[in-house]
């Protein structure tokens, strides 16, 4: 039943935008990357939200530090998109490495404000750092392919199809995230991690490194932040610190997590899938007409979340839809 | 004969309260050795010593052979002391079985391996058929097992038991101090238990240690310690110890 439903979403995700290309339109290929966006930074809040509990409001960091480094990489030294997001996952990896060790001394509340403390650092350093182009950013120059197949490779899509390249692009890294998150969770780190979240104290009593495996959880999820930053960055084309260290890139994917689940493997995934398309229909609808520009839209967008967290705090997943289904049984996350 | 276990005057205290005064004690390889005091005399402090949660102010503690005076919790735990707690600390959101396997997955990194401890662990502590409920659905009494499997799961060499049969029925605690003795017998681990119930420490331990205001008036086996002057005085107050 699970693998089947697996099956069904794999094989709805890849067609999806393909009727779509077909009638000529691009806007919900769009709707579709930022879905697949924010669902992979949900993942990756997941870490060390959902499974280790500790709060974290600054995981745009990384999202900002993943994508100036690929851009440095490409702008600077000509280096590729794909070995330039390696290089920014593994550049995020160690900051938040470096910078959350000190951290980790620092619980509940003081953690979490001790994270949005870092992002207010960040920012004016991005802002006024030449050699990364200070306010100004970086501009990474388009470079046109004539085969979808260097253009993948570049990560470098344009023109018609710049949109369902972006797509499969960000389909692509959501799914190497979900499957890499599906281990997490099996291995020993998710164990040890859920370990902490429900008592410190007693999972340092049978041999847990508290401090150690915070720090792993959060480095985990700013890898995810940092990758998807290099995507947003190629996708954009530019990268300025008021654009990529803004809060949504945490809030969008925190808010779907909680909605869908948190602490569950698919609840980011479900969050982002009826969170951001709903904004974007709101903002269609709404945005538009006599009530434009007095955000009308977002009104009704803080409504439906806040009646979600009102009704279910544990998030849509952990109703019991197994019991509804009455096939599968009831499992535990 | 080095012992499993030394502590050397160790003192701990609060501001201007001294939880632990200069106290020493040893606990041999095989030995259950119960540790008992009033309110506040400082036995969970003691605890919190020797597991590294709280760290003495001065003095030394040695385990196997090896200096833990100023070792984190985990560290200790991988030295080979386990602990439960007073206030049990299941974790809550997971399920029994995944409370030890997350005990075991201190000797392994293979899931399949630590579950297959936690299941016969589970088996070992009578818990059998309630692997899969969260931990937080539990009744207090499973709660306590479970945290003597997660304990145990963790392959200690000295289990510390903090009040594990307190707030139990009469049956429960039976039941409880079956389970200490086959832990003893079954798997050699040592033992030391802190309990205010007299009736289950006394037949339990090979030796007594009686702490009062933090300093150790007694030492030595059950029956002598209970006819102890000191101790009766710090029990049941000035009056009877004199008569």
């Amino acid at each position: 039943m699970a693998r089947i439903a697996l099956v069904i979403g794999a094989l709805a995700a890849i067609l999806y935008p393909i009727p779509l290309q077909l009638q000529g339109t691009t806007y919900y290929q769009t709707v579709g990357f930022l879905v697949l966006v924010n669902a992979m930074l949900g993942l990756g809040w997941n870490v060390i939200g959902g499974w280790a509990g500790q709060f974290d409001f600054g995981p745009q960091v990384f999202f900002g530090i993943g994508a100036y480094t690929a851009a440095l990489l490409y702008v600077k030294l000509g280096v590729d998109a794909w070995l330039g997001l390696l290089g920014g996952v593994v550049v995020a990896a160690v900051i938040c490495a470096v910078l959350t060790y000190p951290l980790t001394r620092l619980r509940g509340h003081y953690f979490a404000i001790s994270t949005v403390a870092i992002w207010m650092i960040v920012q004016p350093i991005g802002a006024t750092w030449e050699y990364i182009g200070a306010a100004q950013g970086l501009f990474i120059p388009v470079k046109t392919h004539n085969t979808i197949l260097g253009a993948a490779l570049s990560l470098q899509f344009s023109g018609p199809t710049k949109a369902l390249g972006y797509y499969y692009a960000a389909l692509v890294l959501f799914a190497v995230t979900l499957a890499l998150m599906a281990w997490v969770e099996r291995s020993k780190l998710g164990f040890y991690f859920r370990a902490i979240r429900d008592d410190q104290e007693a999972a340092e009593g049978i041999g847990i490194d508290s401090r150690l495996y915070k720090v792993i959880a959060r480095s985990i999820t700013a890898a995810v932040f940092a990758a998807a930053g290099v995507l947003y960055a190629f996708w954009a084309l530019s990268v300025f610190p008021e654009q990529v260290f803004e809060l949504n890139w945490s809030t969008l994917p925190i808010m779907a997590t909680v909605v869908g689940g948190i602490g569950r493997l698919w609840g980011p995934v479900l969050g982002a899938a009826i969170l951001i398309p709903i904004s974007q229909i709101m903002s269609t609808m709404l945005g538009t007409g006599p009530l434009a520009g007095r955000g009308i839209d977002l009104i009704v967008y803080g409504l439906i979340i806040i009646v979600i967290a009102a009704f279910r705090p544990t998030g849509l997943l952990s109703l019991p839809w197994a019991r509804w289904f009455r096939r599968e049984r009831a499992v535990v996350a | 004969m080095a012992a499993l276990l030394r502590l050397e005057s160790s003192t701990k205290s609060f501001g201007g309260l001294l939880a632990n005064r200069e106290v020493s004690l040893t606990i041999e390889t095989g030995e259950i050795v119960g540790l008992i005091g009033p309110n506040g005399a400082g036995k969970t402090t003691l605890f919190n010593c020797i597991t590294g949660y709280m760290h003495p102010d001065t003095g030394r503690i040695v385990f196997d052979g090896h200096d833990i005076t100023h070792t984190r919790p985990e560290r200790i735990c991988h030295a080979g002391v386990a602990r439960t707690w007073q206030v049990v600390r299941a974790f809550g959101r997971m399920t029994a079985l995944e409370n030890i396997v997350c005990g075991a997955l201190q000797r392994t990194n293979r899931i399949a391996e630590a579950r297959a401890r936690a299941r016969d662990l589970l088996q070992f502590t009578g818990m059998q058929g309630r692997g899969d409920m969260p931990a937080a659905t539990l009744t207090l009494a499973d709660k306590k097992r479970l945290e003597i499997a997660r304990a145990l799961a963790t392959r200690p060499k000295l289990l510390l038991l903090d009040e594990a049969m307190s707030g139990l029925t009469p049956t429960e605690t039976t039941a409880a101090v079956k389970l200490v003795r086959r832990i003893h017998e079954e798997m050699g681990v040592s033992i030391c238990v802190v309990e205010h119930v007299m009736e289950v420490v006394m037949p339990l331990s090979h030796r007594v240690v009686v702490l009062d205001y933090g300093v150790k008036i007694a030492d030595g086996a059950p029956d002598v310690v209970v006819r102890d002057e000191q101790v009766i005085r710090a029990y049941l107050g000035e009056r009877r110890a004199h008569r």
